[in-house]
């Protein structure tokens, strides 16, 4: 059989970086091909060749025989196509069939929304997708507005769909329907790209492509392969998946959360009602689809954003209202999702980011003047400790790259902090070395007795890491479980917002 | 298919030489056409303004007098684009501070001779300090955009000034809008007689190295620089942003209010409209040509400086308007925004 798609020997530079060194592989009709490797393995950049956004360098990329010679997205459209980026490309004021036509050729200057309509419900029944072409984007949840964005490349034609990291921002519900959709949609003949880094996705695909430092390491049949063979190619040397979770017996509370309520920055209330206990020497992981009120706890918790009701203690103190500085100062330490954004000034070097918040303080200030020597050696010491990849500790974190920039966060609130640490997503975008470096130190903090909070969208993180996992949906916690006593098919459930679900074995 | 920009990895030091230069050279290519156009003689005309500006030391010392002020409200400017607030009200400040100077000089009198001097700066700062203030603490308590304020500000200010001129501190032997003369006693001193160099020279590099080391040196700076470049961040580390807004607008105000009271002690030895010729503006142009350093503040003030002197001079020797240095002025000032703007992003024809 002649293999729908084949990439052959494409070479991507930018500048002086390779993204893509002579990568080949094939997808054959009908197949879901994983593409795996760790964060700028090149598994996007030839992900966007693949989609004509990008001209490779070098090499030919051939779609059912025929040499591509892709320009750009339109030109990969018109061959078969498509692709499901991470961030959906869609107007949430609009409806779903609106956004389904938008940009293609249907959306001639007299639109035909009927006959699109009709074409479209067909093919929603040929792979069992249901959904309302009626509805306003806005109204869905996350996994359908997926839907929404693969129904699109369908009615345009696609016959190969690439998808960015799909299941990030679903459930372990929606992320099994998606792959019943991705079935129904291989036994009729239709290829998907996968690109993730979810062993649970990865292990779903028929073949598995392996990427490490922009070059193929190897294809193998998924089939004929396990989740530590994969890992070994794609980290290039083996790697302990689980995390070391010894006995640690908990303290006093040290962090108390009750019926806080707050909103978000357009008055949306966000949280309703949380309730929440960390104790010392105890990890609390908080599980949860993106969205639903994390980011604004984690802002609530630190002072950065005005609660509504209920109240918060630090170590017994109420510190409902207080300023972030001073509920810094009483020992809380954070670690935000959003690195680059909340975490980090860009512009500032490394020695500066790592100063942030002890500034005004000895040894890095006196008399109103840093101290650039003490800052120096603070820095150096940190990057030796840490091994922050950088030329200097006069090096700018926006060049930094995402693990380098995660462990100077780190650095700064390890040092900083001195009763809780509070993380959200910490090992989001990370290759597995910083996760597995980003892990043992957060249990070298519980061991130390250290209350933490930890939030994260991956399942595994959690099971390894908490001692209890708490489950948040739409801005509430809606049920509680014990390391060894939790479920991912009850705390997926939860996610997805079904009350009942953690109720029999819930502890309290 | 179209024009993108894209953002350079890392700007090199090299590339960020060559294209200052070539946009000195591209506006001086402009001007020339400009003179040319106006029928004057190009070479006439450069040469003029180079005389009138630093051509002899008594010239130049008249062109670090003109470039005061504009070093100050410079100043002004810098501190407070530094944190990303939008001060164009440099202009009103100034009036603000001379207004402030000078009140304090109707109070006292010339009679404390040398002493009032320190007071009457500190009232020009605090003036200015706390006209900035106002529009800092609006924008910090009420989220009110600095720049509506602070250019509304302006214009309040000078309808007051108006209302002063016409009223209480009106002169009553003039027929103009103006104060009666400051008594030669609390004039600033001169530096340098022969070329009208006064002590406010001096005052504004004190005032330049000051700056700088608050803005590199202290944590204040930091803080400053901080909210400037990722005000979340700042803020999630503990820097309370609204607070550092308003010091910003204190600081900013307080350099611009300096300037107005040394125009009014050491150029005009009056309260006037005329003891600003929009150096409150003329320090946006500086401050972003000198981009926010202060040092380099000095160095644009004095070539603006220059450039207002030898306008007169060119405007003697060709009867070239001297509205063309204000039009070249412009010119350079577009070429190095473009020229900065190059140095960070790279143009790239892509097809879509």
């Amino acid at each position: 059989m002649q293999p729908f798609l084949k990439v052959d020997q494409v070479t991507k530079r930018f500048h002086k970086v390779v993204a893509n060194d002579r990568v080949s592989f094939d997808v054959m009709p009908g197949e879901i091909h994983c593409l795996l490797g760790e964060n700028g393995a090149g598994k996007s950049t030839i992900a966007e060749c693949i989609y004509g956004f990008y001209k490779p360098d070098e090499g030919t990329i051939t779609v059912q025989g025929n040499p591509a010679g892709l320009t750009s997205p339109r030109d990969a459209i018109a061959r078969g196509i498509g692709m499901v980026h991470q961030h959906f490309v869609l107007v949430s004021s609009m409806t779903v069939l609106e956004n389904i036509v938008i940009g293609t050729d249907a959306a001639r200057p007299i639109l035909d929304l009927k006959a699109a309509a009709a074409r479209i419900r067909e093919i929603g029944r040929r792979y069992d997708v249901d959904i309302d072409l009626e509805a306003r984007i806005w109204q869905l949840p996350v996994g359908q507005q997926q839907w929404v964005e693969i129904l699109k490349a369908l009615f345009q034609g696609a016959r190969l769909l690439i998808m960015d990291e799909p299941t990030a921002v679903l459930t372990p519900q929606e992320a099994r329907r998606l792959f019943q959709i991705f079935r129904e949609m291989t036994a009729d003949g239709l290829s998907v790209i996968l690109i993730s880094h979810k062993f649970d996705d990865v292990m779903q695909s028929d073949r598995v492509t392996v990427l490490r430092r922009a070059k193929v390491i190897g294809t193998v049949n998924t089939r004929e392969t396990t989740k530590e063979a994969l890992t070994n190619m794609m980290v290039g040397r083996s790697v302990e998946l689980r995390v070391k979770r010894d006995e640690h017996p908990r303290g006093a509370p040290v962090l108390e959360v009750r019926d806080l309520r707050a909103a978000n920055d357009f008055g949306t209330e966000k949280l309703s009602g949380i309730d929440l206990t960390v104790h010392r020497g105890e990890i609390v992981g908080i599980a949860g689809v993106a969205g639903n009120g994390q980011g604004e706890l984690f802002e609530a918790l630190i002072g950065a954003r005005k609660t509504r009701g209920g109240s918060i203690r630090l170590d017994g103190a109420d510190i409902t209202g207080r300023s972030p500085a001073e509920i810094q100062r009483m020992g809380m330490g954070y670690i935000p999702d959003d690195r680059f954004a909340d975490g980090l000034v860009g512009d500032y070097d490394i020695q500066s980011n790592l100063i942030l918040g002890h500034h005004r303080r000895e040894p890095f200030a006196r008399r109103g003047l840093l101290q650039f020597r003490a800052i120096r050696d603070f820095a150096r010491k940190a990057i030796e400790e840490l091994e922050i990849k950088a030329p200097s500790e006069t090096t700018r974190t926006r060049s930094l790259s995402g693990g380098n920039a995660q462990k100077v966060i780190v650095a700064r609130e390890f040092a900083q902090a001195t009763k809780v640490i509070l993380a959200n997503q910490p090992s989001r975008g990370l290759d597995v070395g910083v996760i597995e470096y980003m892990h043992e130190r957060l249990l070298e903090k519980r061991r130390n007795d250290f209350g933490i909070l930890l939030a994260s969208e991956e399942l595994d993180e959690l099971l390894g890491l908490a001692d209890r996992i708490v489950v948040i949906f739409k801005g509430r916690i809606l049920g509680e479980f014990a390391a060894g006593t939790a479920d991912i098919e009850r705390i997926g459930l939860l996610m997805a917002g079904q009350e009942t679900a953690g109720k029999a074995e819930e502890i309290s | 298919m179209g024009l993108r920009l894209e953002p350079r990895l890392a700007p090199s030091a090299r590339w960020q030489a060559v294209s200052v230069a070539v946009a000195l050279l591209a506006a001086l290519a402009v001007s020339a056409l400009l003179l040319e156009s106006a029928g004057t003689d190009v070479g006439v005309a450069f040469a003029a303004i180079l005389d009138g500006a630093f051509g002899g030391l008594r010239t130049t010392a008249k062109t670090l007098a003109k470039a005061t002020p504009m070093i100050l409200t410079g100043l002004a400017i810098t501190v407070a684009f530094r944190a990303k607030v939008w001060n164009i009200g440099a202009e009103g400040q100034l009036f603000a501070g001379a207004m402030a100077s000078y009140w304090l000089y109707t109070l006292t009198g010339p009679a404390l001779g040398m002493a009032l001097l320190p007071l009457l700066f500190a009232a020009g700062f605090v003036g200015g300090g706390l006209y900035g203030g106002l529009a800092g603490w609006l924008r910090s308590a009420f989220r009110v955009n600095e720049v509506l304020t602070t250019v509304m500000l302006n214009y309040v200010i000078l309808y007051l000034l108006s209302f002063l001129l016409v009223g209480p501190w009106r002169d009553q032997s003039s027929f103009y809008q103006q104060s009666e003369r400051i008594d030669r006693a609390a004039w600033l001193p001169d530096l340098w007689a022969p070329g009208k160099l006064h002590l406010g020279f001096l005052v504004a590099i004190l005032a330049a190295v000051a700056i700088h080391v608050v803005m590199n040196r202290s944590w204040f700076g930091y803080e400053v620089k901080a909210v400037g470049l990722n005000a979340r961040a700042a803020r999630f580390k503990g820097i309370n942003v609204e607070r550092t807004a308003v010091a910003v607008m204190v600081l900013s105000g307080g350099l611009a209010g300096l300037a107005g009271m040394i125009q009014v002690f050491g150029v005009n030895h009056r309260l006037e409209s005329d003891i600003s010729l929009g150096f409150g503006f003329t320090g946006i142009i500086i401050a972003v040509l000198a981009m926010l350093r202060p040092g380099w503040v000095v160095f644009v003030a004095i070539l603006f400086g220059g450039f207002e002197n030898g306008g007169i001079k060119m405007q003697v020797a060709t009867g070239a308007p001297s509205a063309i240095v204000s039009a070249i002025e412009a010119i350079t000032l577009l070429f190095f925004l473009t020229a900065a703007a190059l140095t960070r992003f790279r143009i790239v024809w892509r097809s879509t």
